[in-house]
C-alpha cells in the first residue's frame, strides 16, 4: 500500500511529463512504438495475452474486469471470420474525464496500444468509437492517425511485418448510454443504442456479429507500458489485487481538481492532499469514489481506505472509473442526488421498463423533497424503486441508478428527514 | 430426454426452446409484453422474469451435489431470468409467480412501472377487453398506484400512414411494431425516436406508413397504441363475435377472424395457420371487410318480372330460360364460389345437357410478392382446376359474345362485365342469370334473373388455395332467409373470444336477402325435374373428395379450421 509521501517519488507513464507528446515524432523520440516493434517481431500473440493476464491489468472502464482474462475469450481464428477491438471512448460519465486527457496529451500510446491488443487477438480491425461532443480531440486523434498511417505504424505490413490492421474512428451517437459496450456496437453499425441482452457476450457475437472485444481508452493505454516494463512490473505498482497506474480524475469542492496519474491503492485522504485539500478549509462531506454511478462514501467511512476494489468494496463503495468527486461540508445532499437523478433519467435509453420508469419517477420523488413538498413515506418509496429497478434490466444503467439513490438515502438520511415534511403523526419513544 | 421442473412439476422437452414458449406451450401463464413468436428476443419488457437454478455438480467427479436430505443442491441465478430470452437445459429448476414470493413481487413491480406513465383511456380505448396489459395488470399488477405525478404527455393521434393512429402515450415501447418493419415485412418504415420515457415509434420523416403490411402492427401492438384508422372508435370488443373465415382477395387464403356486430362484419384480423399466413394478413385483404355490409342486394329480381321478385319466382324463372336456352347457354364457373358451388353448377349444367365452360381468370401480373398476395386475385382457382375447370380463354369467348353467338349466360358469383369480357351491350340479346354478391356488380343491369349469392362471410364451403390447401369457411353472419344448415352452423361456428359468441344486436335492416348458391342451384334444377343428390355442402364435400382424387382427404372433418393440404396436381391453373 502506498502511504503517505510515496507518491512523490511516482513516475507518471500513461500521462508522462513531456512536452508535446502528442507529436508522432516526440513520441516515437521517447521510445514510443518500440513495444509494438518487439512484439511484432519477437513475440507470438498469445505470449501478448499472457504477459497481460500476468500484469494483473483490470478495465478502466468502470467494472473492472481481468483485461488479459477478457483478450482469452476471443474464440480460435477462423479464416473467414472477421474479427474486432473496439475501444470504448464514449467517456460520459459524470466525474469521469480520464479518457479525454490520454486522448489529448498522449494519443500515441492509446493507438500503439489498440496496436498490440490487436495482435495479441489476431485481429485485423479496431474501431476507436469516441464520444461524439469530443470534437476537438477527434481532429486531434485524426491527425495524429494519418501521421501514423503515414508511418507504417498501422495499415498493411506494419513496420515491415506481415501484420496487418486498421484503425478506424468513430464519431460517438451523443448519449451516455453509448458507452455502454453492446449498445455501443449497435450505435456503431448504424443502429440505435440499445443496449443488447447478454448472452451472448460480445466474444462470441459482437460488432455485426462477429467476435469482438471491448475495452476502454485507459486499459488500451496500459498495454505498451506493459509490453515495455513487463508484466511483472505493472503488477507490483499499486494494489496487489489491482495493480497498474491509474488516472484518477478529481473534482468536486478541492482546491486543484484535475486528473492525477498515480498507482492504484493510493489512500484517498492521500488524494485529497494531492489535489490541495479541500477549499476553503471546509470539511469534507461525502466523497464519490468512482464516477456518479458508485455508492457515495461517508467522510467517517474513508480513513484507511485506498482506491482499488478490495478496499473500496470493504468500505462500501466501488472503484469504477477512479472519477472521484469530493463534496464538502456545505453540500446539499438532496439536491446533489436530484442531480445524479436528473442524469440517469436524461440518459435512460428507454427500453426496459423498470430503467425507463423507474428513473423518472426518482427524479419526481427526489425533486419534489428538494422542494420541500416530500413525505417521509417518499424517502422508503425511492428505496422500494431501488430495489425494483436493481438487476432486472438488460444493461447496469438501472443499477447504476438505483445505486447512488439507495446510498445516498442510506448514508444521509437525516439531510432527507429534515427536507421532507414532518409526518403527521409524531414518533413517540 | 432432458427434463426441466417449473413449479415443482417435471416437464420433458426437445431441443433448445426459450423457457417463455416452452411454458406457453405447456399451457402454463406467464405474463409478457415484447415477445413473439415470430421475431427477435429483445426482452425489454422485463414482465416474464422467473426464477431459474441449475443442480450443482461436483467439479471433480462430476457427480450432482446432494444435501442432507439426498436432493440435489440447486444454485439458483444470482438475478432473476427474462424467460422469453432464457434457454432451458436439462436439470434446471425454474419457479414463476405460482412458487416464488420474489417472482411474484418482481412481476408486480414490473407492472406498476408500466402503468405509471399509461394513460387511464380503457374506457375509451379500442384494446380495452382484449388488451394484454389490461388483463395482466389485473391479474399480476399491484393494487392502486403509489405514482402521484404528472404523466408523461406524447403525442396523441398521430396518422402514421393511411391505414394506421398512434397514440404514443398508451405505447409501452415493446418495439413489437418496429421489430415487424424490421425483421417480417422489412419496410423498415417505423423506429422509435426520443429516448427514455420519452421513447414512442414513428416513422421517419418524410416517410408514410403506408406498406401493404402496415395493418399487421395494429394485431402486434400489446397496447391500444396502434389503431386502426378505419375501425378506430367503430365498436367494442366485446360487442363482437368473431368468426375463422379466410380472405378471398386473392389465392393465398390467409385465415382470419370476421368480427360481427349486428350483422355487420366490423373488421377482420388474422387468425394464426402456421402452414399459411402465420400471424399476418395484407391491408388490401383487410379492407375489404366493408364488402360484407356494403352495396348489399335486397332479394332476386326478374327482368320479366320488370324487378324485384319472390325468391320463388326468380328460381322458376330461372329454370324457365335454362329450358328454352339451355343447351346454347354458356355456363361460367367461379373461382370467387367454393368448391361446393361449383360443383353444384356443373351438376346444373349437366341436367340440361351442357358443360360448364370454365371460369374467368382473374388474374393480375405483378400483383403478388411471394408473400400474402398473389398475381391471382381469385380465392378458389385450385379448387375449380381440381374439379377439372379450366381457365376460360377469354379472347375466343369475348369474342363470340360480342358477335352474338351465345344465347344464354350463366354466371356464377362472377362479374364478366367488370373482367372485360364482354360489354354490356353485348348482353342486350343474351338471356344472363347472375348470381351475384354486391349491387356494384357492372353485369347486374344486364341480367335477366339476378340472383343475390351469399359471400364467404355468410356461408359454407371450400376453397383451395394457389399451394393445394383446402380450407373451409363457416358463416359469420346471418342471412334474411331460413336456410337450416346455415343456422345450425352458426350456433356453433362464432369463437367466443372476448365477449359473446352472440350477436346480441338485431336490426333487421342488416340482414341480406340472399341465399347461398348451393341452395339457390337444386332449387333450380328441382324445377327443371332433376334432383341433385347431395345438397348440404358437407355432403357436397363428403362426395367430392370420395369420388374425385383431386381432393382425397378434403373432408369437412379433415379440414378443421385450418385446412388441409391435398396431394399436387398437374392441371393447368390460371396464370
Ligand atoms: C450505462 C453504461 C455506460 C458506460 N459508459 C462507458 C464509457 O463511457 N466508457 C467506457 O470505457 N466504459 C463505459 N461503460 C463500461 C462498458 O460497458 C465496458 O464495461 C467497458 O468499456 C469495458 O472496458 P474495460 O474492460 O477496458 O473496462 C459503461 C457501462 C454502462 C453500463
Ligand atoms: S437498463 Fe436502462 S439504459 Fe440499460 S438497456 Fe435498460 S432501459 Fe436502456
Ligand atoms: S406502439 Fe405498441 S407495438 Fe409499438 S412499441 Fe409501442 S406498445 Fe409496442
Ligand atoms: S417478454 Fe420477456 S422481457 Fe418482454
Amino acid at each position: 500500500m502506498t502511504k503517505a509521501g510515496d507518491w512523490q517519488s511516482y513516475r507518471r507513464v500513461l500521462l508522462p511529463p513531456v512536452k508535446d507528446l502528442h507529436h508522432l515524432d516526440v513520441y516515437r523520440a521517447q521510445g514510443g512504438y518500440e513495444a509494438l516493434r518487439t512484439v511484432l517481431n519477437d513475440w507470438k500473440p498469445e505470449e501478448v495475452t499472457a504477459e497481460v493476464k500476468r500484469s494483473g491489468l483490470r478495465g478502466r472502464g468502470g467494472a473492472g474486469f481481468p483485461t488479459g482474462l477478457k483478450w482469452s475469450f476471443m474464440p480460435p481464428v477462423k479464416p473467414d471470420v472477421p474479427r474486432y477491438l473496439c475501444c470504448n471512448a464514449d467517456e460520459s460519465e459524470p466525474g469521469t474525464f480520464k479518457d479525454r486527457q490520454l486522448m489529448e496529451y498522449n494519443p500515441h500510446l492509446l493507438f500503439e496500444g489498440i496496436l498490440i491488443a490487436g495482435y495479441a487477438m489476431s485481429l485485423k480491425a479496431c474501431y476507436l468509437y469516441v464520444r461524439g461532443e469530443f470534437s476537438s480531440w477527434i481532429t486531434l486523434l485524426q491527425n495524429e492517425l494519418s501521421k501514423v498511417y503515414d508511418a507504417k505504424l498501422a495499415g498493411s505490413n506494419i513496420l515491415g511485418t506481415d501484420y496487418s490492421m486498421d484503425i478506424i474512428m468513430h464519431k460517438g451517437a451523443g448519449a451516455y448510454i453509448c458507452g455502454e459496450e453492446t449498445s455501443l456496437m449497435e450505435s456503431l453499425e448504424g443502429k440505435r443504442a440499445y443496449p443488447r441482452i447478454k448472452p451472448p457476450f460480445p466474444a462470441q457475437s459482437g460488432i455485426w456479429g462477429y467476435p469482438t472485444t471491448i475495452n476502454n481508452v485507459e486499459t488500451l493505454a496500459c498495454a505498451p507500458i506493459i509490453i515495455d516494463r513487463g508484466g511483472d512490473w505493472f503488477a507490483g505498482v499499486g494494489a496487489k489485487k489491482h495493480p497498474g497506474p491509474v488516472l484518477y480524475g478529481i473534482s468536486g469542492h478541492v482546491n486543484r481538481p484535475g486528473v492525477y496519474e498515480y498507482p492504484t491503492g493510493m489512500l484517498i485522504t492521500d488524494l485529497l492532499e494531492i489535489a490541495g485539500g479541500m477549499r476553503d478549509n471546509k470539511k469534507l462531506k461525502a466523497l464519490v469514489p468512482g464516477g456518479a454511478s458508485v455508492p457515495v462514501l461517508r467522510a467517517d467511512m474513508i480513513d484507511g481506505v485506498t482506491m482499488d476494489v478490495e478496499s473500496l468494496h470493504e468500505a462500501g463503495s466501488m472503484m469504477g472509473t477512479a472519477g472521484m468527486l469530493f463534496l464538502d461540508e456545505d453540500t446539499d445532499m438532496v439536491a446533489f442526488l436530484r442531480r445524479v437523478a436528473r442524469f440517469y433519467h436524461h440518459e435512460s435509453c428507454g427500453q426496459c421498463t423498470p430503467c425507463r420508469e423507474g428513473t423518472g419517477w426518482m427524479e419526481n420523488l427526489i425533486t419534489r423533497i428538494d422542494d420541500g413538498e416530500g413525505n417521509l413515506r417518499d424517502l422508503d418509496l425511492l428505496l422500494d424503486l431501488c430495489d425494483q429497478m436493481e438487476g432486472r434490466t438488460v444493461c447496469a444503467l438501472a443499477d447504476a441508478a438505483a445505486w447512488p439513490v439507495r446510498n445516498t438515502i442510506k448514508r444521509f438520511r437525516g439531510d432527507f428527514e429534515r427536507r421532507c415534511r414532518p409526518s403527521a403523526w409524531a414518533v413517540n419513544t | 430426454m432432458p427434463k426441466v421442473i417449473i413449479d415443482g412439476e417435471e416437464y420433458a422437452f426437445e431441443g433448445r426452446p426459450s423457457l417463455l414458449q416452452f411454458c406457453l406451450d405447456q399451457g402454463i401463464e406467464l405474463p409478457h409484453f415484447c415477445y413473439h413468436p415470430s421475431m427477435s428476443v429483445p426482452a425489454n419488457c422485463r414482465q416474464c422474469l422467473v426464477d431459474v437454478g441449475a443442480p450443482v455438480r461436483d467439479r471433480e467427479t462430476g457427480e450432482f451435489q446432494l444435501d442432507e436430505n439426498g436432493e440435489k443442491v440447486i444454485r439458483y441465478f444470482p438475478k432473476l431470468q427474462t424467460s422469453c430470452s432464457h434457454v432451458i437445459s436439462d436439470g434446471q429448476v425454474v419457479h414463476t409467480a405460482r412458487s416464488s414470493e420474489k417472482v411474484e413481487r418482481a412481476q408486480r413491480d414490473t407492472m406498476e412501472f408500466l402503468l405509471i406513465n399509461h394513460p387511464l383511456d380503457c374506457p375509451i380505448c379500442d384494446q380495452a377487453g382484449h388488451c394484454p396489459l389490461q388483463i395482466q395488470a389485473y391479474k399480476y399488477g399491484p393494487e392502486g398506484s403509489r405514482f402521484e405525478f404528472r404523466k408523461v404527455h406524447k403525442p396523441k393521434k398521430v396518422k402514421l400512414g393511411p391505414n394506421v393512429v398512434l397514440d404514443a402515450e398508451r405505447c409501452i415501447n415493446c418495439t413489437r411494431c418496429v421489430r415487424f418493419t424490421d425483421e417480417i415485412s422489412r419496410s423498415g418504415q417505423l423506429t422509435i425516436i426520443e429516448r427514455g420515457v420519452k421513447n414512442y415509434p414513428i416513422t421517419p420523416p418524410g416517410v408514410s406508413f403506408d406498406e401493404p403490411y402496415s395493418m399487421n402492427v395494429i394485431d402486434l401492438c400489446p397496447v391500444g397504441a396502434l389503431t386502426s384508422a378505419d375501425f378506430r372508435f367503430q365498436a367494442r370488443i366485446w360487442e363482437m363475435a368473431s368468426a375463422p373465415s379466410i380472405t378471398t382477395t386473392n389465392a393465398k387464403g390467409s385465415n382470419c377472424y370476421l368480427w360481427v356486430r349486428d350483422n355487420l362484419v366490423m373488421r377482420m384480423t388474422p387468425r394464426p395457420n402456421p402452414d399459411v399466413n402465420e400471424f399476418w394478413l395484407p391491408d388490401e385483404d383487410r379492407l375489404t371487410y366493408r364488402w360484407f355490409n356494403e352495396n348489399r342486394p335486397c332479394g332476386p329480381a326478374a327482368l320479366n318480372k320488370s324487378g324485384a321478385c319472390s325468391w320463388d319466382e326468380a328460381i322458376q324463372e330461372t329454370a324457365e330460360i335454362l329450358k328454352n336456352t339451355g343447351k346454347e347457354t354458356l355456363f361460367l364457373a367461379s373461382a370467387r364460389a367454393t368448391v361446393e358451388d361449383n360443383w353444384m353448377l356443373m351438376q346444373l349444367a349437366e341436367a340440361v345437357g351442357r358443360q360448364v365452360a370454365g371460369y374467368i381468370p382473374h388474374i393480375e401480373p405483378g400483383h403478388g410478392d411471394g408473400w400474402l398476395r398473389t398475381d391471382d386475385r381469385a380465392p378458389n382457382s385450385q379448387g375449380c382446376a381440381r374439379l377439372g375447370l379450366q381457365p376460360i380463354d377469354v379472347k375466343l369467348w369475348s369474342a363470340r359474345l360480342e358477335a352474338g353467338e351465345v344465347q344464354g349466360l350463366y354466371v356464377l358469383e362472377d362479374d364478366p362485365v367488370a373482367a372485360g369480357l364482354c360489354s354490356a351491350q353485348a348482353l342486350d340479346n343474351v338471356q344472363v342469370i347472375l348470381h351475384y354478391y354486391n349491387t356494384t356488380n357492372q353485369t347486374l343491369p344486364s341480367a335477366n334473373v339476378a340472383l343475390p349469392a351469399a359471400t364467404v362471410a355468410e356461408t359454407i364451403g371450400t376453397f383451395v388455395n394457389e399451394a393445394g390447401r383446402a380450407q373451409r369457411v363457416v358463416p359469420a353472419k346471418a342471412i334474411k332467409g331460413v336456410n337450416r344448415t346455415l343456422m345450425m352452423q352458426m350456433g356453433v361456428s362464432r369463437a367466443d373470444q372476448h365477449g359473446t359468441p352472440f350477436d346480441r344486436w338485431h336490426n333487421e335492416s342488416h340482414y341480406v336477402d340472399c341465399k347461398p348458391s348451393w341452395e339457390i342451384i337444386p332449387l333450380v334444377a328441382r324445377n327443371l325435374g332433376v334432383e341433385i343428390a347431395a345438397q348440404s355442402p358437407k355432403k357436397v364435400m363428403q362426395h367430392i373428395s370420395a369420388s374425385i382424387p383431386a381432393f382425397t382427404g378434403a373432408t369437412y372433418k379433415a379440414m378443421g379450421l385450418s385446412g388441409v393440404t391435398l396431394s399436387p396436381i398437374e392441371t393447368e391453373v390460371a396464370s
